[in-house]
């Protein structure tokens, strides 16, 4: 079981660093959005009138191109005739989403595809956009939103997005952290002593082991719940997509009863049908929520069969109350606004299942607990990363007498997915602030210096480990500590020289929490740095003169390590 | 002893079984679950829900298992062996749902 834990630890460590600290980081996404995008720093609104501002602004728009290009091939059918031009597909469905976290509004068309392979299957070309809700204004989409479009991707997807390549390696990296708590508690049975014992005054490995040991046993149910819910929330539609293979026609069968059951039209009639108020509809979704004593604003709305006699608008509830993400839809005939059907409450075996997908995905509103979360996914990072100084530490005096680069390899290789790791998601923001806001393809200019500066500090780390070759620390931890201070100090003052907004104003004078909450974790984390950094500079010199006295008095000290 | 880039032979070996056998072992679990459950009656649907939060469970016994045993070849026999079962009877009870 040690083996098991130490060596699939290893590996899979590096990929659960990123999971973990951009998981933490996702935490705060839409804040994030908010400190790069500086035009979209205002407040949350309510879903803005169906009627008079999304379908004028959905009305506008045509289907992207890039989704053409890709997925027209695929969905159509060469046989049945020609291939409908991009800008003349067909209206099938509109969507608008709201959520307490973000001040603006994801909308968007799916265009039908005509002639398709599979007339069966929901076959749509997607235009999925920003908007202003207070306007209906279309935000330009090459703002890159730091926050929910990059470091949330990245920890679920590594954005490695070749046949999912990333989502499977991430699951992958989930099955192991699940494999690892519980081999871990099996290598320490005195899990309760393990609450307790952190000695950082004795050398590092018994310390780093301490600490990882510490972290580990502390948010056990915590990095328990995030690996396995993770794995759930993707399970049918990747890991194990049963349901849409081996049993796919049982699937299909149920598809049928089940439309049947609710009595929502599945197919379209292909007779056109008038669009009546869909603001009424919303009036009336919002005064049956509060006769059930659940009065609340909408989430999620969907219009579908756009123009069709069976068109129906399902208004979903939005959940910032509740575990649930969206819940109690109720669902109207799009030409006459009567309601054609409530969602019945969830089953049991539902329930538990939005429930836990629930809170992983963390959506409702409880400052408190999300900043628990952060906590949580920073002690989950600070249990692997001791988990690698641990597997150095323990290692590097053999590979020096036996002159393995081992130790050496992967010493750099920590650094990297620590310090190396925040300084790229820094050095990003600090890209985001320097550039022009209206410079073309910024958002590309902003993923490179992210690769960039992650690239650099690997071949940093690699260099500078030589020292690890010979049984001593690598330099490179502390340089880059440095690295780390002087980037998020930047971001700080960038933000106030580019966008006027700095901590006075954005905590006091102007309040606006999402960009002052931002500030202050990068100047936290400049402090956090900058005392390691000095921590370090400190164990190092002590470490020199400890290993001139070593030299003259052979020493093994095996009893504390007693691990195979 | 054979090694493949400094790795013996024997640890890919049970390394694989883990793997590839736990995850056709889960697969297996999964589908004769729905399809079980859904021949029972089930709704379709919970089936899926209920079965899929399950199997995560179960690949990580699997897997743990696949360390502990002391047969690599009884391991390889009960997971992909298994796997294999299960997801045969699971194609069967569906033909006979669907006819």
């Amino acid at each position: 079981m040690t083996w098991v834990h130490t060596w699939f630890g290893l590996v899979l460590g590096f990929v659960l660093m990123v999971c973990f600290f951009f998981g933490s980081l996702s935490v705060f996404d839409r804040e994030i959005d908010r400190w790069a995008i500086p035009e979209t720093r205002f407040d949350a609104q309510p879903m803005p009138s169906f009627d008079k501002v999304l379908l004028p602004a959905l009305q506008q728009l045509e289907p992207d191109e890039v989704d053409y290009a890709t997925n027209m091939p695929r969905l159509h059918d060469p046989a049945k005739g020609e291939m409908t031009p991009r800008t003349e597909l067909p209206v099938d469905e509109y969507w608008a989403y709201v959520t307490h976290r973000d001040p603006v509004l994801a909308a968007g068309v799916g265009y039908g595809v005509p002639l398709a392979k599979n007339p069966e299957d929901h076959n749509h070309i997607h235009k999925n956009v920003t908007l202003d809700p207070r306007t209906g204004a279309v935000l330009p989409d090459d703002k890159l939103k730091i926050g929910s479009h990059w470091f949330y991707p990245m920890h679920y997807s590594l954005q490695l997005k070749w046949k999912n390549l990333g989502i499977w390696i991430v699951g992958l990296a989930a099955l192991m952290m699940l494999a690892a708590l519980v081999t871990g508690v099996i290598m320490h049975r005195k899990v309760f002593r393990e609450f307790f014992t952190f000695r950082p005054w004795k050398r590092t490995q018994r310390a780093s082991l301490d600490l990882h040991n510490l972290t580990g046993v502390v948010a056990l149910p915590f990095h328990f719940f995030f690996a396995f819910t993770g794995l759930v929330i993707f399970a049918s539609f990747y890991f194990l997509p049963v349901t849409s293979t081996l049993l796919d026609p049982l699937h299909k069968q149920h598809e049928i009863h089940e439309a049947a059951a609710t009595g929502l039209p599945h197919d379209a009639a292909g007779v056109p049908g008038p669009m009546s108020s869909v603001d009424a509809m919303v009036e009336e979704a919002k005064r049956r929520w509060a006769a059930r004593d659940m009065a609340g604003e909408v989430g999620f709305l969907v219009m579908h069969h756009v123009g069709d006699a069976n068109s129906y608008v399902s208004i979903y509830r939005a959940g910032s109350d509740r575990v649930a993400l969206v819940g109690e839809g109720i669902h109207f005939k799009t030409s006459t606004g009567e309601v054609l059907s409530e969602d019945p409450p969830r089953t049991p075996v539902s329930e538990v299942n939005e429930f836990l997908t629930g809170l992983h995905l963390q959506h409702f509103e409880h400052w408190f607990l999300r900043w628990l979360y952060v906590l949580g996914g920073l002690l989950g990072a600070v249990c692997i990363a001791t988990g690698f100084i641990f597997f150095v530490e323990k290692r590097k005096s053999q590979h020096a007498k036996s002159g393995s680069n081992g130790s050496r390899v992967v010493d750099s290789l920590a650094v990297t997915t620590v310090t190396g790791m925040v300084m790229a998601a820094v050095g990003m923001l600090v890209v985001n602030r320097i550039l022009p806001a209206d410079l073309l393809g910024k958002a590309d200019w902003e993923k490179a210096a992210f690769w960039t500066v992650w690239g650099l500090s690997f071949v940093h780390a690699y260099v500078r480990s030589a020292p690890v070759a010979l049984g001593l620390f690598n330099p490179a931890w502390r340089e880059q500590c440095w690295g780390v201070v002087v980037l998020s100090i930047s971001a700080v003052l960038l933000n106030w020289a580019t966008t006027g907004d700095h901590l006075i104003k954005t905590i006091f004078t102007d309040t606006y929490w999402p960009v002052a909450g931002v500030d202050l974790s990068l100047m936290a984390c400049a402090m956090v740095s900058g005392w390691a950094a000095l921590k370090l500079v400190r164990r190092e010199r002590g470490v020199g003169a400890q290993s001139r006295k070593i030299e003259k008095q052979p020493k093994t000290d095996t009893s504390e390590v007693a691990h195979a | 002893m054979n090694k493949v880039g400094g790795i013996h032979y024997w640890v890919i070996n049970r390394i694989m079984s883990a793997l590839l056998g736990g995850y056709a072992f889960t697969w297996g679990f999964s589908s004769l679950g729905i399809a079980g459950l859904a021949a029972l009656g089930v709704d379709f649907h919970e089936a899926e829900t209920g079965v899929l939060m399950l199997a995560f469970l179960v690949f990580l016994g699997m897997f743990l298992w696949a360390f502990a045993s002391s047969s690599v070849a009884r391991v390889w026999a009960v997971l992909a062996g298994g796997g294999v079962l299960m997801t045969l009877s699971a194609w069967l009870i569906q033909q006979s749902m669907l006819s």
